[in-house]
């Protein structure tokens, strides 16, 4: 009983796990730092901390859940870690200079669709985030804040500024289509 | 009148208190235009956030398994190999600290003057020589190394790696960085060994790590015509 209770601390159950939706991991962290590499590093980083802490783990929720939670807060922590002007740049790489462009990101972002592409571009690294993590990912604005390292009247603005620019920029693209 | 700001929050049902949102939801109930505006609203923020999602490339994927299968595997519980890495940092991080500390003179000397980054440089640089050396190194050695001491072996790199990348981005060296992850894939392959590709993508990693120690050489010495490190 408790063996199969405790079935996450088995290494084929995160085996298991990661088959099954490490493309959901990997796409959540593209979304917050937009570089294929960065998304790559978090989910590692995740995957490993996860097996690193999995007596932490109490089987409360999904062990897909829990590490894809660790995976976007190791995502915010690579995008913090990495200079602010080194991610400027960045973001400049990922629409203009081709030559510098991995295939791979080339493929994200035709896939990802360049309108949406140039809509994510406006926002800063903060409204991004607080965005995908409100918007697509459900988190609570206290608990955007605490990873963030702000406060929930921040990361309302911030969720604010990020809402208005994306209406606008989506608004130009369907008077144009 | 309702903002599109507390519209959004309603919906989100987080950041109103309650009052707000029971009236908020009076309002909907009572005015259609408003639920209309809520709808036209949520939908735009759907499209905007509506991402297709693409495929992990397979060389990701197979560097996550080795990654969880590597750091999964029973250790012995004292590592001459982690021993070994701590020193290997903590040589770094004296390294860095001594020269980041200004001489007494310069302090009284340039008062006003803004902190230097050459020093940090120099001590990333070397901190860098000193990885690609210690990596050329360790690759040598994995020939004759046991499975166990070979497994470790190749943690101890792929992370002392991943670090350095790291680093190189911080130090402004996007190129840098990428020719270092582009390492990690080949690298997290070789813990297969019994990939008969492997004792050739040794050879071809030493013969990267040699070339790239020879331009970062060439660029250190102050009569050297050589240009920036073109990887």
């Amino acid at each position: 009983m408790l063996t199969s209770l405790k079935s996450w601390t088995r290494p084929d159950s995160f085996h298991a796990v990661l088959s099954e939706r490490s493309v959901r991991w990997y796409n959540a962290c593209l979304r917050i730092t937009r570089d294929a590499d960065l998304a790559a590093d978090a989910v590692q980083e995740a995957l490993l901390k996860a097996w690193d802490r999995r007596d932490e783990f109490r089987g409360d929720s999904e062990l897909d859940t829990w590490i894809h939670r660790i995976a976007l807060n190791a995502a915010i922590d690579l995008m913090r870690r990495r200079r602010p002007q080194a991610e400027d740049e960045l973001d400049a790489d990922l629409l203009l200079a081709a030559p510098h462009r991995s295939p791979h990101n080339e493929y994200v972002q035709q896939a990802m669709g360049r309108d949406l592409i140039t809509a994510m571009q406006r926002l800063t690294a903060m409204e991004r985030q607080t965005f995908v993590l409100k918007h697509v990912e459900g988190w609570r604005l206290e608990e955007i804040a605490e990873s963030l390292q702000t406060n929930a009247n921040n990361t309302k603005q911030a969720l604010f500024r990020a809402v208005r620019k994306l209406r606008v920029d989506l608004d130009v693209w369907r008077g144009e289509s | 009148m309702i903002s599109d700001d507390d519209l959004l929050l309603y919906y989100y049902r987080d950041g109103l208190d309650a009052t707000e949102r029971a009236r908020i939801a009076t309002a909907l109930a009572e005015q259609p235009e408003l639920a209309q505006r809520l709808h036209r609203l949520v939908a735009q923020l759907d499209t905007a956030a509506d991402m297709p999602d693409v495929p992990v490339p397979a060389h990701i994927q197979r560097r996550w398994q080795v990654a969880l299968t590597t750091r999964a595997r029973p250790r012995p519980s004292f590592r001459w190999q982690a021993l070994a890495a701590t020193v290997a940092v903590l040589a770094i991080l004296a390294t860095v600290w001594v020269s980041m500390r200004p001489a007494p003179e310069r302090i009284a000397n340039e008062p006003s003057q803004p902190a230097a980054s050459a020093p940090e440089t120099v001590a990333y640089e070397r901190g860098l020589r000193w990885h690609l050396a210690s990596t050329e190194q360790r690759l040598a050695n994995l020939e004759s190394a046991q499975p166990d001491e070979r497994a470790q072996l190749i943690d101890a790199i792929i992370e002392q790696n991943r670090m350095y990348a790291l680093a190189a981005e911080r130090a402004n060296e996007p190129q840098l960085a990428r020719v270092l992850r582009a390492f990690a894939p080949i690298l997290e392959s070789l813990a297969d060994e019994r990939r008969e590709s492997a004792a050739s993508d040794i050879a071809q990693l030493s013969f990267e790590l040699r070339i790239m120690q020879a331009r970062l050489k060439a660029e250190a010495e102050p009569s050297s015509t050589a240009q920036p490190i073109a990887l």
